[in-house]
This record gives structure tokens, sequence and C-alpha cells, in this order.
């Protein structure tokens, strides 16, 4: 510096020049310090800050996965996406204004307290937590188009509010067959750490849950949730300091391309849907199930369970009103009848005594019991069906005519625990291995089981109540399904619905193979007898079912009317009793006889009696079965035609 | 000399004779480096139709480097002569603003003047300056002691009147900047030691005192300051978001115009008190060294000039030019990388304003003046 060059004609005093010299020293230190500081934030901690500008201007936009489609065996689509759109606030772009915004999208979407609660809730647990700021979470799932329009219209005074375009579920049938697929909602911030942590276990690639998140709730989107799923993918908008996507060349994509998401794998069903549709308007249950399986495989083919929610309702868009009004329902639309429900089997039931009294030797294929319209032991007196009794009735008319005196005799003789062994071996009093829900397991009571809850232990004429599927035996609909298909084919299945997973270009992934849980092994005098008398039921006049038999085939039945609360002297009609007080009418069959392919269990709940309530939808669905199987091989018959030489 | 400007080619040695280029040097490079960087800083503000900012610096610097010459044109003396009478105005101007002047965001800084809006508080920079020289001038011929507390009755008052009004404009920013540089000239004079010790002492004690009392957004500054990172989205936002800016440069920055923090408006205040973390963010470590190269090398140069002034008056306002230069740069960058508080002061020649131009420019005319006649009698 020339400070120190000396040729200042004018200075006027000397006591300047030592305090310029210092003042230039001090000014340098100043400058050193800018320098210290400017190397420390840009040299030392320059990546550092970087990353949080890049932080800051570059918001993650999750890109959702398709999630897999759930297709009958037809491939017919049943679930899918549609697209619809979510409402999103990011805590961090609308700073202090959160609630004003989330009290104006209040306004334009018309949300309940409830709602609204909700959301303060949801911005509050944004707030708390660093990393979540960034992160826009749902305020409102899949808003009407015209609402969008509005909140685009808005967006000046919406800092932090995005339109995320998020595909949702279509159940495409709405409750046909909504216990079985069940529906998805919001993940809670409890379960997420648990899911998450599964997802980890299991080495998946999907990428974690995140609050608002939808996830498989019941059925089979809850059993299937992991296939369903995709691949979250993510891309990276730039924003400005309010959130708002600003396009400026050059930025964002270069620095953090887009990942693109992967569709969830697809779920192929054994389930024919045409058979379904079928099923679901020939029954005329307000209540009740009905089951079609595969008598080869033990895939089902149809599963009818009323009431069922509505899944596209269920899927986050019901109100607490709405939902109270399904739980309080006297009808429990929530259960899954066709394996949570206990039923007593009723005169179905009859097949199942039979098999033991004759594996027993108590009666021969041959035996005849005297029928005088009851049945006495002790004191006790049972009455029959036909108060006027059958006479002289065999296997074959007992069973055809479902007599309760011949199967009162036989029970009386077999006692309880031969009943509960043999209807455990034809799959009684256990879980049939249908997966896709909670299952309960029946009651199948031996003397033990007796002992242990009856006052006064067991009684020989229990077995008596018991061996027409009365007293304390208690069975579902699926348990049903297996033991005719037992008595069909001697085959115990496992039931299944899930056929096959596909990707989503329609590659095998994985299939599903038949799963037989046991062979019945009978003496061959047994299988005659015992189906001799399901095929007089349908196909004889005097048969209980003889008003559904089939010209097309040769159906073996059985029904059933499972009393639900005890009657007095006289039996009542079915019209004069309140609904909750009538029995449930029961039919369980299988055709064609000579070669079964399919089982049918209808189960009509407090319709009366099985023969008028019941059957008609199963023989109806064995028919419709047959046709469509006709015209299945007539459309290949004639592809094969059209795509031959 | 490096700029040879017309006014000294003539055959006789001309007033411009010994223009001090390297100092003129200086100021164009900033001046450039400034336009340059508000091209950057102001491309996604304002209006797309209105003219941008960086022309109308452009012109203002311009318009003000041709009054900065006429400023070094006449002899420092005549100004030295007017001091008293340019305090007054300024001093008029400041109140008429405390009582009549255009309101902007609850202060009252401006008077409008058409299209110009003037800030008197930044003449009141010079006006001090001037001022405080002539009285020192005056004063040195008659004392011979050192000053006492008494002494410094006059100067002090010359300084803290005009910053008293415009700290209560409320302008802190500006404030500081006069009574900075004021005490600095007054630093150069012969004071006792026992006395600066106390008006050091009466400082620390003023302002802790004085803290409480401070608007309730100062205080927050300041408690931003001690802890930056206490509260990122409120008070902290602006020094935090400034922070990230100047570190994301790193070693050269992301070049002209690619700085997302100036981009995407996370700055605050990005071409005027906050220009400098533009800068930072494009041209990271290795611009800043530049630029602040340059701030040093013309506050020394000022300060050289001081050393070689010929008489007491310019020696005192070559030191008030040197200080405004220095409080500004180094308030300025110190608050943009959190070395000091936020307060509203603007970096000489890289924020934009017409104000700020006009007076950095005139002080720089007047340092030229003096420089120009370090050899006259």
């Amino acid at each position: 510096m020339t400070l120190l060059s000396g040729n200042a004609p004018g200075a006027a005093q000397s006591d300047f020049r030592p305090k310029l010299a210092w003042a230039t020293v001090m000014v340098f230190a100043a400058f050193l310090a800018l320098f210290g500081k400017l190397f420390y934030l840009q040299i030392f901690r320059g990546d550092e800050y970087r990353a949080r500008a890049e932080e800051n201007y570059l918001k993650e936009v999750r890109i959702p996965a398709d999630r897999g489609l759930i297709l009958d065996r037809n491939h017919r689509v049943l679930v899918d996406q549609r697209p619809s759109f979510d409402v999103t606030l990011t805590a961090n772009y609308c700073g202090k204004q959160c609630e004003e915004v989330i009290g104006r999208l209040a306004s334009i979407l018309s949300m309940t307290p409830e709602e609204h609660e909700a959301a303060v809730v949801r911005l509050n647990d944004a707030r708390a937590r660093q990393n979540a700021r960034f992160k826009p979470f749902v305020v409102r799932v899949d808003v009407r188009r015209e609402e969008v329009d509005v909140i685009e219209a808005l967006v000046e005074d919406l800092p932090g509010v995005d339109i995320l375009p998020a595909p949702h579920r279509d159940y495409r049938f709405a409750g046909l067959g909504g216990h079985l697929i069940g529906y998805m909602n919001e993940v809670g911030p409890k379960e997420l750490e648990a899911l998450n942590q599964e997802l980890k276990r299991a080495g998946s690639e999907q990428g974690a849950y995140s609050l608002g998140e939808y996830v498989g709730r019941r059925g089979l989107e809850k059993k299937f949730e992991r296939t369903l799923r995709g691949v979250d993918g993510v891309h990276f908008v730039p924003v400005d300091s309010k959130g708002r996507a600003r396009d400026v060349a050059g930025f964002g994509q270069e620095e953090k391309p887009l990942v693109p998401s992967r569709p969830g794998q697809n779920l192929v069903l054994s389930i024919d849907w045409r058979l379904q549709e079928f099923a679901e308007k020939t029954f005329p249950a307000t209540a009740g199930v009905v089951l079609a399986m595969d008598a080869k495989t033990g895939f089902l083919l149809a599963l009818v369970d009323r009431p069922a929610p509505d899944p596209n309702k269920m899927s986050g868009r019901i109100t607490a009103a709405e939902l109270k009004a399904i739980h309080d329902d006297p009808l429990q639309p929530e259960l899954f009848r066709a394996i949570q429900q206990h039923y007593h089997p009723g005169s179905t039931y009859k097949a199942v005594t039979a098999v033991a009294a004759l594996e027993e030797g108590i009666f021969k294929p041959g035996t005849t019991v005297w029928c005088p319209g009851s049945y006495s032991m002790g004191k006790h007196r049972w009455r029959c069906d036909l108060e006027s009794g059958h006479g002289p009735v065999d296997f074959e008319h007992a069973l055809g005519a479902s007599c309760d005196v011949f199967f009162y005799a036989a029970g009386a003789q077999l006692g309880a625990d031969a009943l509960a062994k043999w209807s455990r071996a034809l799959g009684l009093g256990q879980l049939t291995g249908f997966d896709i829900a909670g299952e309960v397991p029946g009651v199948i009571p031996d003397v033990a089981w007796h002992d242990a809850r009856v006052p006064g232990g067991y009684q020989k004429g229990m077995a008596v109540n018991l061996a027409i599927g009365q007293g304390d035996v208690n069975v579902t609909p699926m348990q049903q399904v297996v033991l005719y298909g037992a008595l069909a084919t001697g085959t115990l299945w496992r039931p299944q619905v899930a056929l096959r997973v596909e990707d989503a270009e329609g590659r095998v992934v994985r299939e599903f193979t038949p799963e037989a849980k046991g062979r019945l092994q009978l003496q061959q005098g047994t299988r005659d007898a015992v189906l001799k008398g399901l095929l007089a039921a349908v196909n004889q006049p005097y048969g209980t079912g003889w008003w559904s038999r089939l010209q097309e085939t040769t159906m073996a039945g059985k029904t059933g009317t499972a009393q639900v609360v005890k009657l007095g002297a006289r039996r009542l009609k079915a019209a004069d009793v309140t609904y909750f007080e009538r029995d449930h009418a029961w039919f369980a069959a299988f055709a064609p006889a000579e070669d079964p392919e399919i089982v049918v269990v209808v189960l009509n709940e407090h319709s009366g009696f099985g023969a008028s309530n019941a059957a008609p939808t199963a023989s109806a669905l064995v028919k419709k079965y047959l046709e469509l199987k006709a015209a299945d091989a007539a459309a290949s018959a004639a592809g094969g035609v059209a795509n031959g030489p | 000399m490096a700029l040879d400007l017309s006014l000294s080619s003539s055959a006789q040695r001309g007033p411009f004779a010994h223009f001090p280029g390297h100092i003129a040097w200086f100021v164009v490079s900033i001046c450039a480096i400034g336009v340059w960087n508000l091209a950057s800083a102001s491309r996604n503000a304002g209006a797309p139709d209105s003219t941008p900012v960086w022309k109308l610096q452009l012109l203002f610097m311009a318009v003000f480097a041709v009054v900065a010459l006429g400023v070094a044109l006449f002899d420092y003396r005549n100004y030295q002569r007017f001091a008293w009478i340019l305090y007054a105005i300024v001093l008029l101007l400041l109140l008429y603003v405390a009582f009549k002047g255009k309101r902007v965001m609850g202060a009252r800084r401006w008077i409008g003047l058409g299209p110009f809006n003037l800030q008197p508080s930044e003449l009141a920079k010079l006006a001090v300056t001037v001022a405080l020289a002539r009285w020192l001038h005056d004063d040195s011929e008659r004392r011979k002691e050192r000053y006492g507390l008494l002494g410094l009755a006059v100067p002090l008052a010359i300084i803290l009147v005009p910053a008293a009004i415009v700290k209560f404009q409320p302008d802190l920013g500006t404030a500081l900047i006069v009574a900075g540089t004021g005490f600095t000239m007054l630093l150069f004079a012969p004071v006792r030691w026992r006395t600066i010790a106390i008006l050091g002492a009466v400082a620390v004690i003023g302002a802790t005192a004085g803290y409480p009392h401070l608007k309730p957004y100062q205080k927050k500054r300041i408690e931003t300051f001690i802890n930056p990172e206490g509260d990122v989205r409120g008070a902290g936002y602006h020094a935090t978001q400034s922070m990230i800016a100047v570190g994301a440069g790193e070693g050269t920055g992301k070049g002209w115009g690619q700085g997302t923090q100036n981009n995407m408006r996370f700055l605050p205040e990005q071409h005027t008190d906050f220009v400098f973390s533009v800068w930072a963010e494009e041209h990271g470590f290795l611009g800043c060294a530049v630029l602040l190269a340059l701030y040093l090398a013309l506050i020394a140069s000022a300060i050289d000039v001081a050393a070689n002034a010929r008489d007491v008056f310019g020696h005192y306002a070559a030191i008030g030019v040197a200080g405004m230069l220095f409080w500004q740069a180094f308030i300025n960058v110190g608050m943009v990388i959190g070395l000091l508080p936020v307060v509203g002061v603007t970096l000489p020649l890289m924020s934009y304003g017409g104000s700020s131009v006009m007076t950095i420019f005139i002080a720089l005319g007047l340092l030229a003046n003096i420089s120009m006649r370090r050899f006259v009698n």
C-alpha cells in the first residue's frame, strides 16, 4: 500500500499515520473474518448446504403405482383402478397459514367437522417431525372433478395445496363378492411401523408405507396386499418457496431423475363371474351364502355372501354415520358368513349320521326302520318331520324324505362320540383352510364337550338331537361345501379362490395348485347307500328336493332346515313368525352324481324350509354351470376351427 | 493513470491530471459485477413487461458516475465551505421525511421525486462526513490538547442528531452506518484514550439497556443470529435461507442464473439487501473472494487517499468515505453469511437502489476529488 510511501505533501497531522496503519490492519482482519466464514460455509459445509438447497426446491412427488387387478377365471376385471384426484397439503409450504388453508379447503370440499379435525391432526403430526414437513399429506381422497376445478382456480390462496392424480380402487360390482374381495383404507399411524418392518423383513423392494396411503383391509385385498401393491415411483418437481411448481429450465431433472412406478401383480380368481352374477341374481335371500366349488380341485366357482358392505364405500369414503349404521345393523353386514358364522346344519347333517351309522356297523345298507311319526327314549319323545309317520324307511327313503326317526334311532345307538368322530373325518369341527379371512371352526360336540359345558353333563338323548343336525352341532357354510365335496369325490379339499398371480403383462408369476386335506376311506356299501339317499332326495317324488330336480343332469343333494329358536308343540308357518325367529334353509348338493364336477351349498338365513328356499337356487346354479360349460366348449371348438388351417 | 479522461489531455494540466485511475477501475469492476448479478437476481422479479432492475441500476450508475465526476471537478474546499449548509439541508430533509415522507411498509424513508424516490437518510451519510470533517478541520487549528468528553459534545451531536432521526424512521441499518461512519472519523481525531474507553462503555451499557426497547422483529433477529436454526421457518427463515444459498455455492458456484435459492425465491430481498447471497450461490467461494478483494482494494485505496490528503478536511472526509464503504460492505456481507444479525444495510454498488448508488458515487467523487488535489496547495 502506498500508505507508507511517505510522499504526503499536505498530510496535516503525523498522528494519523499509525492510526491509518491500525485501521488498515483492522479492515483486513474484518475481511479475514468474512473470508473465514465464507470458507466455512462454502468449502467446509458446502455439500450439506447444497443438499439443503435441493431439498428446498425439489419437492419429492410420489408416483403412485397402479395396484394389481383382481380378475375372474376368464380374466374378467372385477377390481381395477379409476383415475381420481387426492387433495394434499404440504406443511412446509403453507407455513403459518396452514390452519387457514385447511379451513378454506373445508368449505370448498364441504368437509364434516370430524374430517376437518382429522386434517388438523395430520398437519400437527407433519409439523412435529422435521422430515415430514416436506411430505404432502392427504386432506381428502377422491375429490370430484368440479372440486378440482375450484381448487385450481383458487390456487393462489391455497399455498401448499396440491391435487395429486391418485388411482383409486374401483370395485366394479360394488357389494357383489364384497366379503371375498374386501376393501382398502388408510393406514393408521400405529400400524405404519409394523407394516414397514414386515416389509423390510420380507426384503420387499416396495417402498415404505406412508401416512395416508391405502392398505388392503379385508378379504383378498388384505390377504394379497403385497402381491397387489406395486412399487411407487418418484419424481422431483422444482418448486418456489411457496411450494408452487415453477418451470425453470434446467432445474430438477438432471440432479434427480424420475423413477417410474411399477404396477402390482394381478390376481386371477377361480371364480367364474358369470356364475357369481347369476347366483347373486337367483338367490332370493336377505342374508345368506351360496358357495359353488369345483369338485375336482376345491377351487371355488362362486361365493355369494350377503349382506356385504360396498367396498367402494368402505374404501375411505364412508361417513361416521354410515359406518355406525353398518355396525348397528342386526343383519351384521360385516360378518363373512361363509367362514365366520356358526349354523346348525339341520337335516344336511343326516348324511354324516348315515356315514357314521354304516361305518360303525350300527346299520347295514339294507337296514329298515319303522317311522310312526315320532321317536321315544325314556320320557322323551322326538317328533318326526312328517307327523303322520313315514312307515318303513331304508337309507334311500330316510335321506330322500328326510325322515327324522330313522336318524334318531341311528343317533341313539351311535352316541355323541361316534358322531363327532365321523363329523371330524368329514372336515367338520376344524378350519377348512380357506384363509382369506379369520375362520371359525364350528362346534362338534362329543361326550366330553357336553360334560364340560352342559349342566348335568352328557345325556344319551343329546345324540338323538345331534343326529338330525340340531343340538349343539354347529358348522360353517364353507365346511358344508368341503363335506359334500368329500361325499361326492372322496377327497377333502382345502377350498381356494386364488388361481394364479400374473404380472402386468399377463405372464404367470405363481400358480396355485389344488390341495387335498385328506381322502375319505369309506366302505363301498356306505358310499353307495348315502349316494342313493342323496339322489332320492332330489330325484324321487317323495324327495324333499323333488321340485328342484334337473333334466340335464343327475343332482344329488340334501335339504336342511335349521331351527333357530325352540318351537312349541305346533310348527308355525314361516310367515307367521318374525324374521329373526324363522329357520335357516339349507341345501347342499353335487352334480353330476356319477362323476361330480360341482358342489353347491346354499344357506338362506331365516327363510324357513330348505326345500323351498335354498334348493331352487342350487339347482339353477348347477344348470347354469352346465350351460356355461357347454357354451365354453362350443366357443373353444369354434375358436379351434377358426384358428385351423 | 489507467483511466485517462479527456480533461487531463489538454496541454496545461487539467483538474483530472491526478485522477485516481485505480479506484475508478475497482469501482467499474464492482459495478459490472453488480449489474450482471442483478440481471440474475431479478430474473423472476417484477412484472414481465416492466423494465428489468438491472437496466435501471445501469442507468443510475451512468447518471451518478457523471454526477461523481462533477463532484470531483470542483475543488473540495468548496464543499468544505458549504458543509454546514449541506448538513442543514439534509437535516431538514430528514425532518420533512419523518413527518411527510412516503410510507412504504410501515417506514417513512422516502421523498417521492417523480419516478425516483429519494432516501434522505442516504444523504445523511454524506452530510455527517462533510460536516464532521469541517468541524474537526476547524477545531484542529485552535485546539492544543486532546479531546475530552466535553470537547466531543459538538461532533457527537453532529453524528447523533441525524442518526437518531434515521433510527426513528425507522431505519436501523442506515442509522448504524451514519453513526459508524461518524465514529470512525472520530477515532482518527486526537481523543483521549480515557474518553474512548468511557464512550465504549457507554455504548455497551446503552446497547444492553436499549435491547428491551428494540422492536420485536429486531429482537427476533438478534435471537435468530445467536441461534439461526432455532426457528428455521419463522424469524430465522431469512438468515437460514441466505446461509443455505451461500453454502450451496461451494467452491465455484452453480453458474450465472443457476442458483435455485435465487430462482425459486427462497431468498429475501434478493436484489437489495441479500444480493450478495445470489452472487455467492452462483459464483461460489471464488466469486466471493474476487468481490471481497475488490471491496478491500477500494477501502484500502480510500485509506491511502486519507493518508495522502493535503489537509485535515481532506483527511477526515476520506476516512469518512472509507468508513462508509467498510461498514456497509462488512455489515451487509456479515449479515448475509450469518456472521452478524440481520439488519437492513445495502451492499455498495451491488444492491439495487438509486439512493444507494447516488450516495456511493457522490462519496467516491469526493474521494477522487481529495486524491486529485493531494498536491495542490
